[in-house]
């Protein structure tokens, strides 16, 4: 890992900040709606390949994203505690599930967890569609438009949070951190004996990934404006959490992010001319990236397309 | 009367259990002989179930002759799916395996849901109201002909692993695929078969399940988080454990749909807890030992 310092890349980023600050005022509702839903998607994204970097596989991201959005919901109807702070609560409720449900899992082989996880998000929906006098049940909840329907507020807010999350991913990647957790995915037994505690290092990738899927999962509810268990807690989610990294690039900054742009232009575009079975695109997505091309988007990048670049 | 209710759930326990057991097999015959945990598995039932119904509909073939057709037709999707998809990545990280079944039960799912939407379907025969009374407890023809089927679908696998060559080749492989290419045993070979037979089992199961249950584009998924839950409850690849894992489920969550207000509800979420509850007091399952 050479991180070698460019003006070059820190242009680069400076421009594509401003950029990104300067875009609400470039488009209309439409494309500031659809730049919401981006943002909110990259942060699911990153933070399921925070994880995937110890080597666990989640299938049930949706399950934090859930507690988020309903911890959010809730605490807006018992006590209307305000939007953000209840974004926070519910980053706040999932790492505390997550802890838990880590510490059983995550000593376990890998395989575990994922079956665990698929079943964790299903569980809840069960618990949320049978205890509706608390939940609110199959009708869902709704909260008030966050921000009194002002999106440019709330663009700025996600846009916030994903520079938030893009930094935790780039401290990790620069700390040693990421040595633990590659030595974690690499080999377990070999990480255990140079003195890396796998579990105690994958509860923490875990707890990390779902602070910022329950904050997104909060986000989601207060800008939706209306959650029901079937969406918030459902296997669309958890699929899209996957697969947007994987088709990007695994265990790099940049992957989940673009990654992320390909996949969710293919399913706006996808959402328009079928009517059931979108995900359709998921799955194929999946495929192919495991046959086809392992390191993602970014693989391509760095193998194909670059060498052709420093050829010339 | 109280009685008579144990009883009537004990028996719809037992018999769901059969198809549990059914369903379960051959994603523990996949797990065991190739250490891949088939999350697509499922799919195949639901596969199985459709083609059922499509042919119940179509050309009024009974269901219980879709047993071998829907059997038949997976074996041949089985061996096509693991030529082109799993072989090439026998030797990845596990994770390739696990993400690349998960994408094909992504794929189906919602090829399903493309091609013949997300209506419940049910296939209802001429003797798909009948039941036979045995003192309190009445059981439905469907259910019992299905719980019979599943039980002779589990003794024919039992047969075939420990009688027939192709069998034991599956069961050495599973110990040691080594060793057991060592003394002669074309290991690929015995993948592919494996595969195969494990898709035909999901296959025939998906018949039965058209005939006592909705038939729609998720059902193979609900079905997998059972099986999930009946490969943690018996200790992951064990054959054994798996019929053991199927009628703990089966009947915890019949007695939870009777005794438990609203159980019927509750008793989807039964798989999770029983997951859990396993995981903290004993993770290599309740019987036998953990394979690595």
């Amino acid at each position: 890992m050479n991180r070698s310092f460019s003006w070059k890349k820190v242009l680069f980023l400076v421009l594509l900040l401003l950029f990104a600050l300067w875009f609400p005022r470039l488009v209309d509702a439409y494309f500031l709606h659809l730049a919401v839903t981006f943002f909110l998607a990259m942060i699911l994204a990153s933070s399921w390949d925070i994880l995937a970097r110890t080597g666990q596989v989640s299938v049930g991201q949706a399950g934090l994203f859930g507690i988020g959005a309903y911890a959010a919901a809730l605490l807006f109807k018992w006590v209307h505690l305000s939007p953000v702070l209840g974004m926070l609560a519910g980053g706040g409720v999932s790492v505390v599930v997550a802890a838990l449900l880590g510490y059983l899992t995550l000593r376990l082989r890998g395989i575990y967890f994922s079956i665990t996880t698929i079943a964790f998000a299903e569980a809840l929906s069960v618990i949320w569609l049978m205890t509706p006098a608390v939940t609110g049940g199959a009708m869902g909840l709704s909260t008030p438009p966050l921000f009194g329907g002002d999106r440019q507020q709330a663009y700025y807010l996600i846009l916030g949070i994903l520079i938030f999350c893009v930094g935790v991913v780039w401290m990790i990647e620069a700390t040693r951190l990421n040595f633990a957790f590659t030595a974690i995915r690499e080999n377990e037994e070999v990480a255990n004996v140079m003195g890396i505690n796998p579990t105690r290092y994958k509860v923490l990738a875990f707890m990390i990934s779902a602070f910022f899927t329950g904050f997104a999962g909060g986000f989601y509810s207060h800008y939706n404006t209306y959650i029901i268990p079937y969406e918030v807690f459902g296997l669309g989610i958890s699929i899209a959490c996957l697969v947007m990294p994987i088709f990007g690039g695994l265990y790099t900054i940049a992957g989940p992010l673009i990654g992320t742009m390909i996949v969710k232009v293919i399913e706006e575009y996808l959402r328009v001319t079928v009517s059931y079975g979108h995900q359709i695109a998921y799955g194929l997505i999946l495929i192919l990236v495991v046959l086809f091309m392992p390191d993602g988007v970014m693989g391509i990048w760095r193998n194909k397309i670059l060498p052709l670049f420093k050829r010339l | 009367m109280e009685w008579a209710d144990f009883l009537q759930s004990f028996a719809n326990g037992l018999l769901i259990a059969g198809l549990y057991a059914a369903v379960t097999l051959g994603l523990t015959l996949v797990l065991g002989v190739m250490g891949i945990v088939n999350f697509a598995h499922g799919e195949m039932v639901m596969l199985g179930a459709y083609n059922t119904f499509w042919l119940f509909t179509l050309l009024g073939i009974d269901p219980l002759l879709s047993i071998a057709l829907s059997g038949l037709l997976l074996f041949f999707i089985g061996l096509l799916i693991y030529r082109f998809t799993i072989r090439p990545i026998l030797n990845d990280p596990p994770i390739n395996q696990l993400l690349l079944t998960l994408g094909i039960s992504i794929f189906l799912q919602n090829l399903a849901m493309i091609l013949w939407k997300t209506d419940s379907r049910s296939v209802i025969t001429s003797y798909s109201g009948m039941s036979l009374s045995l003192g309190a407890v009445n059981v439905g023809m469907t259910r019992l002909l299905t719980f019979l089927i599943a039980v002779g679908l589990t003794l024919f696998l039992l047969f075939f692993l420990y009688k027939a060559r192709p069998g034991k080749a599956m069961r050495a492989v599973s110990e040691n695929n080594t060793a057991s290419w060592l003394i002669g045993i074309n290991v690929q070979k015995t993948y592919l078969l494996a595969f195969g037979v494990a898709c035909a089992l999901a296959g025939a199961s998906g018949a039965l399940v058209s005939t006592i249950m909705y038939t729609y584009p998720m059902v193979g998924f609900k079905l997998s988080l059972k099986a999930f839950c009946i490969l943690v409850l018996g200790g992951l690849g064990n054959i054994p454990g798996a019929l053991f894992g199927s009628l703990i489920l089966g009947l915890t969550e019949s007695f939870v749909g009777t005794y438990v207000p609203q159980g019927s509800g509750w008793a989807e979420g039964i798989s999770f807890i029983l997951i859990m509850v396993i995981l903290i007091i004993k993770p290599t399952g309740l019987v036998g030992t953990r394979r690595e």
